[in-house]
């Protein structure tokens, strides 16, 4: 019978015992899966973020997130500049901007208005209609594009709370330094509505052409963006592309998606690392008390076989692997079950954190990723082991002769 | 009926074959045990050899040292003085892992108190210790076989302890010990937790063992099973004293 068979058959004669440790071990394990999931999950959910979005390079005037530093000025020219380096497959200028609905008869939202060309389409997914019109502005036989009214993509909540449609007009008047303004109201023609992934359950969000926004803004010429996104070449990558555009353009600032990440666990999400790591050394903590008393009573209550199967000549080494073994059961049978529990958990208060204002409403808190499998697996056999130290040390250092006749005597 | 220990094994001389050294011998076993109110000395300078195919009891008042000396034969327990070897091999010098090999294919062992893994069937129990001698699977099969019907157990394969009698699992107890083919089965009080119908089983059981060519050295207060040896040698306070005449150590030398 191999250590493992017999270590089974151990654990089986008091399956109540058993059945508790293995509960107590899903229960605790459950939790250490969660903390896992939580340790990197923002980072992994933002990271995500940023690559559906198909530009793995951002470029801004400033270290600050897009809209609280300055834009970058002459937009178009750093746009065609940085488009031209071998590095650099497509770029795509952004403008991120406020406006408030003017609905006659119909209480103003204010919005987060963008403006960029459809090819920035990764930010948005249609999700009813269409995507805004390639090439607007080369209309052919049509009228100038501005005279007709412009294009626009609406997001869900935009569409939900003024009930619009694909071909439903939007009247919106843009706000010049976060204020309702006296340029007057511009009509968009809803061509699609779409799922931004950046836009939080409270806020509405809605894109246009660059031209649309600056038509909507007064029709002043400026010629600024938030954020420039920028798409490597394959064979470059991201990193190649963010050094040439360094290297072409010093006053701006251009980080990779990679970079962009590591900044935010360095500051903003390290917060989570943090709580994961007490609450998993915690959680750890007590698997480790469990299944060390556990193991600790059984093997107390079993010297008397112990040393007679040491008299019979079993090795104190399979002595001691039988118990290993049986904490690996219990812990292993526990840690399986916890996975199911903690992805349920998981959901759930995935759920509950989600409900915080102004989170992008893809972001999560709880992302799995497979290396956290291992890590789980690995910790928790860590754990099986080490709680097994003690009663493993009792039968190794149990004296054979003397235990033999204690049992006879009492 | 298969002997466990059958003569034509080819494993070793038999009994009076002369050249080959005694299974056990102990000279000048003194076994002290440092207590907080004192050492306690449980053997005081016991010597004794033990030929292949001999049976031996040991008798005497209850804390003599009959267990301490078993203990020190079976290699569970070191002398504090003396010297024991196992077919002519100092066991002062054997590693922890060594005594246990010994321990797992010379001798074998019979508790007063069974000692048998209660969630193991008969069959099992009597398995596991070829296992860990690494027997292949269908010697250990045979060999379990054989055993449980030596035993009279044939028909018990499947039950466990619980499901035993108190003799039944004594039985099962042996067939474990015999299980590596020991070259010696050491029994400390095996009948002493059995009523005395079914202590006499065991006794014919021990007997038919010893018949059969292992070696056995028993401790016992049941005078039957004490008069079936070849040898019964009385203990006092630590001290191996005179021998049946039968077949003193005395006699045994003399004709040598
Ligand atoms: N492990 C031990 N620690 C202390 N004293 C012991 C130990 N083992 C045996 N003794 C003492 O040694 C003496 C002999 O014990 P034992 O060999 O068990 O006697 P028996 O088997 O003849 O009844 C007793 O006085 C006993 O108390
Ligand atoms: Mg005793």
């Amino acid at each position: 019978m191999t250590p493992l068979g017999l270590a089974w058959r151990s654990l089986s004669r008091e399956p109540v015992h058993a059945a508790l440790g293995v509960c107590g071990v899903a229960a605790v394990g459950a939790l250490l899966f969660n903390m896992l999931l939580l340790s990197r999950g923002l980072l992994v959910s933002f990271k995500d973020l940023l690559d559906s979005v198909g530009f793995d390079v951002r470029v801004m005037a400033s270290e600050s997130l897009p809209t609280l530093g300055p834009p970058v000025e002459h937009a178009t020219e750093a746009a065609r500049a940085i488009r031209a380096l071998p590095e650099v497959e497509e770029v795509v200028p952004m403008r991120i901007g406020r406006a408030f609905t003017a609905s006659a008869g119909r209480p103003e939202i204010a919005i987060i208005l963008v403006g960029c060309e459809p090819r920035g389409r990764g930010a948005w997914r249609i999700m009813s209609g269409r995507n805004l019109s390639r090439g607007q502005k080369d209309g052919g036989g049509l009228p100038p594009v501005e005279a007709r009214a412009p294009e626009i993509v609406v997001s869900k909540n935009l569409a939900k709370a003024l009930g619009l449609e694909p071909g439903s007009r939007l009247r919106l008047r843009a706000a010049v330094d976060g204020g309702a303004s006296a340029i007057p109201a511009v009509e968009f023609r809803v061509m699609g509505i779409g799922e931004f992934a950046f836009e939080s359950t409270e806020e509405a969000t809605a894109v246009t052409t660059l031209s649309a926004l600056r038509l909507a803004r007064g029709g002043t010429d400026e010629d600024e963006a938030d954020l420039i996104l920028v798409a490597s070449r394959k064979k470059h990558g991201a990193a190649a592309a963010v050094a040439a555009i360094q290297g072409l353009r010093p006053d701006l600032h251009a980080f990779s998606n990679e970079q962009l990440v590591s900044r935010f666990s360095r500051t903003d999400f390290s917060y989570f690392r943090q709580i994961s790591f007490v609450l998993s050394s915690i959680t750890l903590f007590f698997a480790f008390l469990l299944v060390a008393t556990l193991l600790t009573v059984s093997v107390n209550q079993r010297f008397g076989e112990v040393a007679a199967l040491r008299a019979l000549g079993f090795s104190r080494r399979r002595i001691v692997t039988d118990l290993f073994c049986e904490s690996l059961l219990l812990v292993g049978a526990g840690g399986i079950l916890s996975l199911p529990i903690g992805a349920v958990l998981a959901r759930w208060l995935d759920t509950i954190l989600r409900t915080m204002p102004g989170l992008p409403v893809r972001l999560h808190f709880f992302v799995f990723e497979p290396r956290v499998f291992m890590l789980h697996a690995t910790l928790l056999a860590f754990t099986g082991l080490l709680a097994a130290a003690y009663p493993v040390y009792l039968a190794a250092r149990l004296p054979i002769a003397a235990t033999l006749r204690q049992e006879v005597v009492s | 009926m298969n002997p466990p220990n059958t003569p034509d094994d080819g494993r070793r001389p038999t009994a009076g074959a002369g050249a080959a050294p005694p299974i056990v011998e102990a000279a000048g076993l003194t076994k002290v045990f440092p207590m907080p109110a004192g050492p306690v000395v449980a053997l005081r300078g016991v010597s004794l050899r033990d030929d292949s195919g001999e049976s031996i009891a040991i008798t005497g008042p209850s804390g003599c040292g009959k267990s301490t000396l078993l203990h020190l034969l079976g290699c569970v327990d070191t002398p504090t003085e003396g010297s024991l070897a196992i077919e002519g091999r100092d066991a002062s010098r054997l590693s922890d892992f060594e005594r246990s090999r010994i321990r797992l294919t010379k001798i074998g062992f019979v508790f007063q108190r069974f000692f048998l893994l209660p969630m193991l069937t008969a069959w099992e129990n009597v398995e596991l210790p070829q296992s860990e001698a690494g027997a292949p699977k269908t010697a250990r099969r045979a060999r379990t076989r054989e055993l449980l019907d030596y035993v009279g157990l044939a028909d018990r394969a499947g039950h466990k302890p619980s499901q035993l009698s108190g003799g039944e699992m004594q039985r099962v107890a042996i067939a474990r010990a015999l299980a590596n083919r020991p070259l010696l089965l050491l029994a400390d009080e095996p009948t002493g937790e059995l009523d005395e119908a079914t202590g006499e089983q065991i006794v014919e059981l021990f007997d038919r063992v010893n018949r059969d060519g292992t070696t056995l050295v028993v401790v016992t207060h049941n005078p039957i099973l004490a008069n079936r040896a070849r040898r019964v040698l009385p203990m006092r306070s630590g001290r191996l004293i005179m021998e049946s005449p039968a077949s003193s150590i005395v006699a045994r030398e003399e004709g040598a």
